[in-house]
């Protein structure tokens, strides 16, 4: 039992490392964000952009001061995030979440989104 | 661009009107000639052809691509066209294959646009630069081979910055490996900018059920687009 969850964690990092391989899209991933790491934030929506050529989620995150620090994650293009379950009324302001995705490689609060998970414990990655 | 895009999507409407027997989502074949219709997506998304360095540059064109920043350089970050053969390689998006008997339309979604392999004539003389260039195509046994020239010089061969010279010509064995499965064989050849060919496979998917959507680079593109 210890050692499954030992290797539990090292299992979830390497998914999430190969998720975030595959997440590329057309606008420039590769050089704005470090498509090696991963980084996680819970917060609480204040805006979402469904728009092309990419949607976006604005997050209010509060550090360990208790600070707000204002998140942005950029999705993929619409009509592909409608195919993986995606809808323009999916998020709304004040909705609770958990966000993870690849950080920006300047060190700025944005990062190219993996998934989400709701309030509720439901779970949408983003498209291609 | 978006008045090409409606004229396009009236010429194949128009053109289904004609030929309603050649779309199809299936291995069954379309008069005489292998059906590759249907919606297709990359299997695989990688947007640089290179990605671990040392594509065959001269050495101009080594100069120009060190001189790139990927960042702010890359045309379709101010929504240029991807143009040929790069949008047949590195876009997260669907395209729809079509075939009426002169000829092979693809409608893209990520980029929206249509390409054209013309299957009844050749190549025009004194082409005027495109961002796509002419295609032609012609069947041998169950691949269609694509031959396109006519290219301008404004549109990289990936999305690292890879430059290419007018003078490119590529050469496209496109083959429905299995229901499910099309792969298109490349071969670019362009001797102003690289020592020798460059071949890439791209292995497409099919996607049961999907429609090419609309998609829209203009309307709320963050990426700051300064050209050179």
């Amino acid at each position: 039992m210890r050692n499954r969850l030992a290797v539990f964690p090292v299992t979830a990092v390497l998914l999430l490392l190969s998720l975030a391989a595959s997440t590329y899209a057309h606008h420039g991933f590769v050089s704005w964000f470090d498509m090696s790491r991963s980084v996680t934030v819970k917060g609480t929506v204040t805006s979402f952009d469904w728009t092309n050529p990419h949607a976006y989620i604005y997050l209010d995150v509060k550090d360990d001061k208790g600070a707000i620090v204002k998140w942005s994650a950029e999705l993929g293009a619409i009509a592909m995030l409608t195919r993986a379950g995606w809808k323009r009324d999916t998020l709304k302001p004040g909705d609770e979440l958990t966000m993870t995705g690849n950080p920006a490689k300047d060190g700025k609060p944005v990062m190219h989104l993996d998934k989400i998970v709701l309030a509720n414990g439901q779970e949408l990655a983003t498209a291609l | 661009m978006r008045n090409g895009l409606i004229f396009s999507a009236a010429a194949v409407t128009a053109m289904f009107a004609l030929v309603p027997a050649t779309r199809g989502q299936d291995a069954s074949h379309a008069g005489s000639v292998p059906d590759i219709s249907g919606v297709w997506l990359v299997e695989k998304f990688e947007p640089r052809l290179f990605p671990n360095g040392g594509a065959p540059l001269q050495p101009w064109a080594e100069m120009k691509f060190k001189a790139t920043n990927p960042q702010t350089d890359d045309p379709n970050l101010g929504c240029l066209p991807l143009g040929v053969p790069r949008f047949m390689i590195s876009v997260p998006y669907p395209m729809e294959i079509f075939q009426v008997p002169t000829r092979v339309i693809i409608l893209h979604e990520g980029p929206q646009v249509m390409r054209q392999i013309y299957m009844n004539r050749q190549h025009p003389k004194d082409l005027d630069p495109t961002y796509s260039g002419d295609s032609i195509g012609k069947w041998e046994g169950d691949t269609l081979v694509v031959d396109t020239i006519g290219f301008n010089d404004k549109t990289w061969l990936d999305g690292d910055g890879l430059p290419h010279s007018e003078a490119m010509h590529l050469v496209e064995r496109i083959r429905r490996v299995d229901h499910d499965t099309l792969a298109d064989d490349l071969t670019i050849e362009d001797p102003m900018a690289y020592t020798k060919p460059i071949t890439v496979q791209q292995v497409y998917k099919l996607k049961p059920g999907w429609e090419i959507q609309e998609y829209v680079c203009e309307e709320n593109n963050k990426y700051n687009y300064q050209g050179k």
